[in-house]
């Protein structure tokens, strides 16, 4: 078991460094402005000083390795124009906070709201509930996330009387935000589990169970549920640290000083520096939650070897 | 010698349809059965016949689109047929009833302990919990055959193999203490060596726990091992019923005949295998008179309008044809089924 | 023919067998009783004529995959709805500017020289029938009080003829002013730009992304997916990258590819295909090696069937219905992407109207009552179009799903 997570581990690794190489060279074509908070008054001479003082005329190779040595010691680099000459880990850390508070709670709320809903379908499948719970599904998924935040958040504010944006002081202006985040995350669940447990409620052990004489409502929750919620569990720990990137649109309909705001913020003001550093996290944050996905099931599932076969990651 | 006839499920004129891409398929038409107590009853036929379809209605496992159209199935006093709902079938499944299914390696729960799930028979039935739950536990894998059934017990299916598996598919019923168990093709899926033991060890239980058996199968090479009497099942109808002796020995109706002709080991070396010309009939149609008549070569006219009833060959042996009665030809079976016949008069004698 | 020829006669003996044989079958049923037993005729009890052909044919299966594909689909009542629904948008989204009095999406439209702002572009003018209702609410013939006064049905009817008497005055007074300004069905925009033919425009637009993508997509992945299947060697490659890829959030790349590409309907396309087609690629390469590799194919192969067969037997089936299936969904993808790339300002330039920058403009009066229906009808397109594309894509999806073939 520990030698499949060191296996695991060293995996992610390789795939994040690859990632961050891509990244880094793919980035290469961004527009020069994005390194001088200054470009429209510099001249052509200073820009080009400019840029060999920063090191970006150095070969690429050379880039690279600078670049992977001031991340194995913790720096994410400095932001020229966001915030000029700021650390980019300071400006990123209280945002961090921020985020993952909102992603945690609307996560407590979602997991077993959906989880909820998602069993009730399966089990009255066909029916009543199923069939509203497919519309809200369909309509959480179909309907692009913009669309319905905007409601959401006009019609949100008008009926419950609070501010449209959000206010730290205000502890009630964090519903509708956390309403915002956890509907499709409700949806997502729902749907899923609800495929789950419709596959598994056809299996030829649920027909030996119910053969033994056991009764249905045990059969559903005993059997199909806890049987389907095992292939959820891969996509929780991913779930749950995505929360920390933020959702981009909520934060920035409500003014929520988060990552996510962050990221559009930094793509408007075209710092360089912060897009790159903000893309290395979330991708390492990504990675790191598949793989810990993945070691979750292992423990959960007890059919998983920890003999890895080709073809999956 | 005649036997007390103590019967313990009674099926009389079963017919089951299924709702199937908007027609109605007529499954099983007309079956009228007894079976005794503390027999071993084998239902024979083709993959298709209806055997497991059959057998399902005992345990009311019928699948969403098929229902009871009309008939009884008699037990301890109820109507079988007439169960609609979930609570009803609790009082029958396990407790009364139990099924072994085909497929080990599908039939148990991949993500729970084989202790747990013969636990959890255990306590719906037997009421059993904790420590005495897991004592009778090991004592019943013992009696299954499987070795070390402490430390098995917290093991996983994945961690058996597929005879091991049945076993445990076994040890389940059992620990729902039923007076009839079900067999539907126990060993389809089982290595051959494997089944002679997992075949024994039905029988063993058997005998110890006073159970009425009913194996579902085509293998005529299992029916000839355990069965007492057996059952011909084709297109949805019984076809011919006796001692297991006088079907083997004495067969009448001519897809009896046709069925024991395909066995290899009744052929001659060097000889074409025989196979019976055709497929089995088309079960949305209607079917008119024997549904077997098509494909028979001693067909007579009145087989392709009536359905031929029981006729008696003797008090344990009967077969629905035509050729059994006094207007009919006489027509001699097959050659190699004339020659068990002799066979088995010689050893008679 | 006269009724003594040998044929007439032998015309009628083949009826009369035929009568008979039917009227037997017509009698023919099961489960005679004793009675009827014994009253069988004995040469019922001959034997019959064997026909080896009969004995094949009274067995076969109609099942077909695409009879029972199509079946299902249809069966689905609000797929059918959805899908009837999703043509008429999509027709009339194409064939919009050819219809009559409709105006050019860019073009500003100026009041009249008679009006009193005339000249001046037509800015945020509220849609026609909106004006026209604000406009009757100013129109009444009996008073507050005296309604109240009136007991409750006759204060319904009151209602009623208030209402109509306003529409049609409203109509002939206001239409007439109308006709100067000119009729925008959905208003005008900050600029003075109708926003009816600027939705249409955008949709097409917005379309136009959504089915190229779900077409590039295909094409790309598919033949990936064969090279993937086909060339052993390249399979390590590939799954090397789809491993990589499938690490990353595809916003991130999405975002990633818009930075460094200039925003234009051709690179919003690029950006959007390069997450999707590994998918279908790895889905395409599976479908080879089953090919290749599994025992009923083997068997296939064994028993002489060309590949081709089996291709178009085994493998399209399964391949067609998931290709479509992608191909419907891309398309409400696409556009939920454009508007979320839009909106973090890495989409389409503002000149291009689409759905996305429709949406994005419209939310910044979100503030204003008056002018929310910038926002609104934008909206209501969007969702009607996500919404239907989804639903019949899933539909198809459960209807091409075998298990489901009842």
């Amino acid at each position: 078991m520990f030698l499949y997570i060191l296996k695991r581990l060293g995996r992610s690794l390789i795939t994040l460094v690859v990632i961050i190489t891509v990244v880094f060279l793919l980035l290469q074509f961004m527009p020069v402005e994005g390194y001088f908070d200054n470009y429209e008054k510099m001249t052509e001479a200073e820009i080009q000083s400019g840029l060999v003082r920063l090191g970006l005329k150095d070969p690429l190779p050379v880039q690279v390795v600078r670049f992977f040595k001031m991340l194995l010691t913790g720096n994410l680099g400095i932001s020229r124009r966001y915030r000029v000459n700021v650390s980019i880990n300071e400006i990123i850390a209280p945002k961090i906070w921020v985020s993952a508070k909102f992603g945690l709670i609307s996560m407590a709320l979602s997991l077993p709201l959906g989880m909820a809903l998602g069993a009730l379908m399966a089990r009255n499948k066909g029916g009543l509930a199923d069939k509203l719970g497919n519309g809200f599904i369909v309509f959480i998924q179909a309907v692009p996330n913009a669309v319905y935040f905007l409601f959401i958040q006009l019609y949100g504010s008008q009926l419950l009387n609070i501010s449209l944006l959000y206010d730290e002081a205000v502890t009630r202006s964090i519903i509708l935000p956390i309403i915002s985040l956890s509907l499709p995350s409700i949806a997502g669940y729902a749907m899923w589990l609800r495929r789950y447990m419709v596959d598994e409620a056809n299996k030829d052990y649920i027909k030996l169970a119910r053969a033994k004489g056991v009764s249905n409502s045990a059969i559903w929750f005993k059997h199909v549920f806890r049987n389907s919620v095992v292939p959820m569990v891969n996509f929780i720990p991913g779930s749950i640290l995505l929360t920390i990137s933020g959702s981009i649109y909520v934060e920035s309909l409500y003014s929520i000083p988060g990552m996510g705001g962050l990221l559009v913020d930094v793509i408007r003001k075209q710092d360089n520096s912060m897009v790159l550093a903000l893309i290395v996290i979330y991708a390492s944050l990504s990675i790191l939650g598949l793989l810990l996905g993945d070691i979750l099931m292992g423990i959960v599932d007890p059919r998983i070897s920890f003999v890895k076969k080709e073809g999956s990651r | 010698m005649e036997q007390q006839h103590d019967v313990i499920l009674s099926v009389k004129d079963l017919n089951v349809k299924f709702s199937l891409r908007g027609k109605v398929l007529h499954a099983i038409r007309g079956i009228s059965l007894d079976i005794n107590r503390g027999e071993s009853f084998a239902i024979v036929g083709e993959s298709g016949s209806g055997k497991s379809v059959f057998v399902k209605n005992f345990i009311g496992l019928l699948d969403r689109n098929g229902w009871v159209d009309s008939g009884e199935i008699l037990y301890n006093g109820m109507d079988l047929a007439k169960f609609k709902t979930d609570k009803d079938w609790l009082q029958i499944r396990g407790k009364e009833i139990a099924m072994v299914m085909q497929d080990p390696m599908t039939s148990l729960n991949p993500l729970k302990t084989i202790g747990a799930q013969i636990g959890e028979a255990l306590k719906l039935h037997q009421n059993l919990v904790g420590t005495a739950a897991y004592n009778e536990c090991v004592q019943i894998l013992n009696d299954v055959g499987i070795p070390e059934p402490e430390r098995r017990y917290k093991q996983y299916p994945h961690e058996f193999s597929g005879g091991m598996r049945q076993r445990v598919v076994i040890a389940i019923a059992m620990a729902c203490n039923p007076k009839i168990l079900i067999c539907d093709e126990p060993t389809t899926a089982l290595d051959v060596t494997i089944q002679a033991q997992i075949l024994n060890l039905i029988k063993d239980l058997k005998n110890k726990y006073n159970l009425t058996t009913i194996y579902i199968t085509h293998d005529l090479g299992v029916v000839a091992n355990v069965a007492d009497r057996i059952a011909v099942m084709y297109a949805g109808d019984i076809v011919e019923v006796g001692k297991c002796n006088d079907v083997f020995y004495d067969p009448q109706h001519p897809y009896t005949w046709a069925l024991l002709s395909s066995l290899p080991q009744l052929g001659i070396k060097g000889e074409d295998l025989y196979s019976i010309e055709g497929t089995p009939p088309n079960l949305f149609n209607v079917i008119k008179g024997d549904a077997f008549a098509p494909r028979n070569p001693n067909a007579l006219k009145v087989d392709f309008l009536h359905r031929p009833p029981y006729f008696e060959v003797s008090p344990t042996h009967k077969a629905k044809t035509w050729l059994l009665d006094e207007r009919a030809p006489k027509v001699e079976p097959p050659p190699h089924i004339a020659a068990l016949r002799e066979a088995h008069k010689e050893v008679r004698q | 023919m006269s009724k003594w020829s040998p044929s007439e006669r032998k015309c009628r003996q083949h009826e009369q067998s035929v009568v008979q044989s039917s009227e037997q079958l017509l009698n023919a049923k099961d489960d005679l009783n004793t009675e009827e037993i014994q009253g069988l005729s004995n040469d019922l009890f001959q034997k019959a004529d064997y026909d080896a052909s009969q004995a094949e044919r009274i067995g076969y299966s109609n099942y077909s995959y695409w009879g029972s594909t199509l079946r299902m689909f249809f069966k689905n009542k609000l797929a059918v709805a959805m899908l009837i629904i999703m043509a008429i948008l999509v027709i009339f989204t194409f064939i919009q500017p050819y219809l009559p009095g409709q105006r050019d999406a860019n073009a500003i439209n100026n009041y009249p020289a008679t009006h009193a702002k005339g000249g001046t572009p037509i800015k945020n003018r509220k849609p026609t029938w909106s004006i026209i209702w604000d406009g009757t609410q100013e129109i009444d013939f009996l008073d507050e009080e005296a309604k109240d006064a009136l007991p409750f049905f006759e204060r319904i009817s009151w209602s009623v003829t208030r209402y109509f008497h306003r529409m049609s005055a409203a109509f002939k007074d206001l239409f007439d002013g109308e006709e100067d300004v000119g009729i925008f069905i959905f208003g005008t925009n900050r600029i003075g730009q109708d926003l009816w033919s600027r939705l249409w425009q955008g949709t097409r637009t917005s379309l136009f992304i959504g089915i190229m993508v779900a077409i590039v997509e295909a094409v790309v992945g598919i033949i990936m997916g064969m090279l993937w299947g086909y060339v052993r060697k390249l399979d390590f490659f590939f799954t090397e990258l789809y491993n990589i890829v499938d690490n990353i959030p595809s916003t991130i790349i999405l975002i990633l590819a818009a930075y460094i590409m200039k925003p234009s309907v051709s690179t919003i396309i690029i950006a959007m295909c390069v997450t999707r087609w590994l998918g279908l690629a790895r889905f395409v390469r599976n479908q080879v090696l089953i090919i290749r590799d599994r025992d009923f194919n083997l068997a296939s192969r064994c028993l002489g069937t060309p590949t081709r067969r089996i291709i178009f037997k085994n493998l399209l089936p399964q391949m067609v219905s998931v290709v479509m299936l992608r191909m419907a969904l891309a398309i409400p993808s696409a556009i939920g992407s454009e508007v979320f790339m839009t909106y973090i300002g890495i989409g389409l330039p503002i000149d291009i109207p689409s759905l996305g920058n429709l949406v994005n403009i419209g939310r910044g009066y979100i503030t204003y009552p008056g002018l929310r229906y910038q926002l609104w009808f934008p909206a209501i397109i969007l969702s009607i179009i996500t919404i239907c594309f989804y639903l019949v894509g899933n539909a198809f999806a459960d209807a091409s799903d075998p298990k489901n073939h009842v």
